[in-house]
């Protein structure tokens, strides 16, 4: 098995290391951090604005271009959640606590630095992880049937409503009303039209980058322009960039620590990465010799949740990869992507494209490394860069949001679509909802259905073979379990713990 | 960043309702668009099943979160902006009524410019001149570089001596690349 793992691996090296590939890989490296290190602008957005990029591009390499991206704008995040304290989305907001204050002290460049640096050791370790479990897990998704696979969906969801903020039932409103929308458009058994009310332009369904770009990108905005903070960006000396010696010594067992942590809450479905970082700043502060040091500048605060991060954001491929489920809302988007490539993620890519599966998985470690080069010379210009004024950034984003969505399908109505999700995003958040469940209730949605109609044909209608077979009856036992702690009063305050230290 | 629980006030909580409002309006929405849609039986469901069995999951929800927003003390209402909204939806629409037509000289700066009156702070010689720098270097951007068909100047708005211009250059670059 490790002679397979090492042939393997060498194929992907073979496939990511062409000039081609790493320069894609480099530009989306590059491009990601730039969007993500714009406030306000998160991953799902910043990987909507550029999808469009990698249209011109083949699938290998527009996935590799994406996954790029992705670190590109969690790292980007990273970077304004330390120097602006403007956390870029949830799994930034951990590092806004300490990394900030760390700013404060004239220490940013160590923060970065250390954040970086550790990024790249669990990416690393990540992406050992994921290629070792890689074969294992897709001959175990073999084994599932519809019925479990329409649980485990059910399961992620659940996860999914307990990692969101706020209530539970809105939670899994939200979550219906994402599935909802995913049945508008032609009925794929039936060739009947659902829910279009005689519109041609949605009679293809609704787009998952118009959806995301509305929700997530122009309702972001109207946000932000209610929230007239002034943006606290450190003016003064950024510090040295590189952490010295006891700085490595004091964040190596914490960079160990929140890698582990992070790998394994990425794999779970549902979200479980986002959990990472906040574990992991539980633990290392209930670890440290001296406690107080945290909320004013720890290292251990930084270094330990953005491993966490980068672990939980590596492992997050491995469901959408072997069983082509996808975790959370960004590896929804992913999957969108694929789609729009022409690309069905699931178990029979291992074997059918292991160009792509393998070469994806090696450009994710070259990746985490041209993010440690191009990071650490480049804090200036990303400085510079958060030191322009929101009231140019703003029709800035909206320019190339635009242009994006329009270059999709040359389409001005999915433009005006977008506008339109985009006051639905931003009514959706002052009824407080949380838009990101709804993503991946979307997404999800016509798979789950496609799984609960094969089920139920090959039982002839019986629901009970939810329950007889053993896999999906252990999940969906599980799922019912999840949600019910969810409501107990003890976990639940447990929960708005989590987040009030966030907020 | 939520508003505090208005605890002193009535026993209702005007978002939960709010919420729950919305819920059934979508509910609703989704039950008409399939009305016609045959359930099917179990053993083989029809299209309509999934959209008419989540409507009704929704509005019970919706129904619950009313209940709720009755019966417990929760947040209030938070304002609506009109001016963000208007402004930043409306640059959009603008946006997607015109690039065809007009292009996008002509669309991106007018969506630029139109965005930005959302917000307090712009002032308007430089929102002006970013406008249009913006624009051409997001044509620069998708069309030269990516090669996005997206409309740039349809109406020939842009003086034929500079369009000359830039095809010059545009070809001495080509030629210096390849050699």
């Amino acid at each position: 098995m490790t002679f397979d793992l090492i042939s393997n691996l060498a194929l992907g090296l073979g496939v990511a290391l062409t000039l081609k590939n790493l320069w894609l890989c480099f530009l989306g490296c590059l491009i990601g951090t730039l969007i993500g290190v714009l406030p306000g602008v998160g991953p799902i957005a910043t990987i909507t604005m550029l999808l469009p990029i990698t249209f011109g591009i083949d699938p290998v390499g527009a996935l590799i271009m994406l996954a790029g991206i992705y670190y590109g704008a969690q790292y980007g995040g990273s970077t304004t959640a330390i120097l602006v304290n403007i956390p870029g989305e949830a799994t930034s907001v951990v590092t806004t606590l300490d990394g900030h204050q760390m700013a404060k002290q004239g220490r940013a460049g160590v923060a970065l630095g250390i954040a970086a640096i550790g990024s790249f050791i669990a990416g690393c370790i990540a992406t050992v992880i994921i290629a070792a479990l890689a074969a294992p897990l897709t001959a175990m998704a073999l084994l599932f049937g519809p019925a479990d696979y329409f649980a485990l969906m059910v399961l992620g969801l659940m996860f999914a409503v307990v990692l969101a903020r706020g209530s539970v039932p809105k939670a899994i409103a939200i979550i219906l009303v994402g599935i909802l929308l995913s049945t508008v458009g032609t009925d794929l058994e039936s060739g009947e039209e659902r829910l279009t009310f005689g519109w041609n332009e949605i009679s293809d369904g609704l787009d998952v980058a118009v959806l995301a770009m509305g929700l997530f990108g122009f309702a972001e905005i109207l946000r932000n322009l209610e929230q007239t903070q002034a943006r606290d960006v450190v003016m003064g000396a950024i510090g040295k960039l590189l952490p010295d010696r006891n700085d490595f010594a004091q964040s190596a067992a914490p960079i160990a620590r929140g890698t582990l942590i992070g790998a394994v809450l990425g794999l779970l479905p549902g979200n479980g990465a986002v959990l990472g970082p906040f574990a992991s700043y539980t633990v290392e502060k209930k670890l440290a010799d001296d406690p107080m040091r945290f909320g004013r500048g720890a290292i251990e605060g930084v270094a330990g949740p953005e491993s966490a991060n980068n672990a939980g954001a590596q492992t997050a491929f491995i469901p959408l990869l072997a069983l082509g489920i996808p975790p959370n809302a960004v590896m929804a988007l992913m999957v969108g992507a694929m789609t729009i490539h022409g690309i069905v993620p699931g178990p029979q890519i291992m074997t059918k494209q292991p160009n792509l599966f393998w070469g994806m998985i090696t450009s994710m470690w070259i990746g985490n490394l041209m993010l440690l080069v191009i990071n650490l010379p480049l804090i200036g210009l990303w400085v510079r860069f958060l030191k322009v004024p929101y009231r140019l950034m703003f029709p800035a984003i909206i320019l190339m949001c635009c242009i994006g969505i329009y270059s999709i399908n040359n389409s001005p109505v999915e433009v005006l679509m977008t506008a339109g999700f985009g006051l639905f995003g931003y009514a959706v958040m002052k009824l407080g909802f949380e838009p990101a469940p709804l993503l991946l209730g979307f997404v999800l949605g016509r798979l789950m259905e496609e799984k609960l109609r094969q089920a139920l044909v090959i039982s002839r209608g019986s629901f009970m073979t939810f329950v007889d077979r053993p896999l999906s009856g252990g999940l969906l036992l599980l799922s019912l379990i999840t949600i019910v702690l969810a409501v107990l009063p003890a976990i639940r305050k447990g929960r708005e713990e989590v987040f009030q230290e966030a907020d | 960043m939520a508003d505090p629980p208005n605890r002193r006030a009535s026993i209702r909580s005007p978002l939960d309702i709010a919420g729950g409002l919305f819920l059934l309006a979508i509910a609703a929405t989704g039950y008409i668009g399939g009305f016609d849609l045959p359930v099917g039986h179990l053993s083989g469901i029809g299209s309509g099943l999934l959209p008419k069995t989540l409507a009704v999951l929704i509005a019970a929800f919706g129904i619950y979160l009313i209940l709720q927003g009755l019966l417990a003390p929760g947040p209030a209402l938070e304002r609506w902006a009109i001016r963000g909204p208007f402004f930043v939806l409306g640059a959009v629409v603008l946006f997607a009524l015109t690039v065809r037509p007009l292009g996008l000289i002509v669309a991106g700066p007018l969506a630029v410019i139109m965005s930005a009156l959302a917000s307090n702070d712009t002032r308007p010689a430089e929102i002006a001149i970013f406008a249009i720098g913006l624009t051409l270097l997001s044509g620069l951007m998708f069309k030269e570089l990516l090669s996005l068909p997206i409309p740039f100047d349809p109406l020939g708005l842009i003086p034929s001596s500079l369009a000359h211009a830039y095809a010059g250059l545009k070809e001495g670059f080509a030629g210096l690349w390849r050699r």
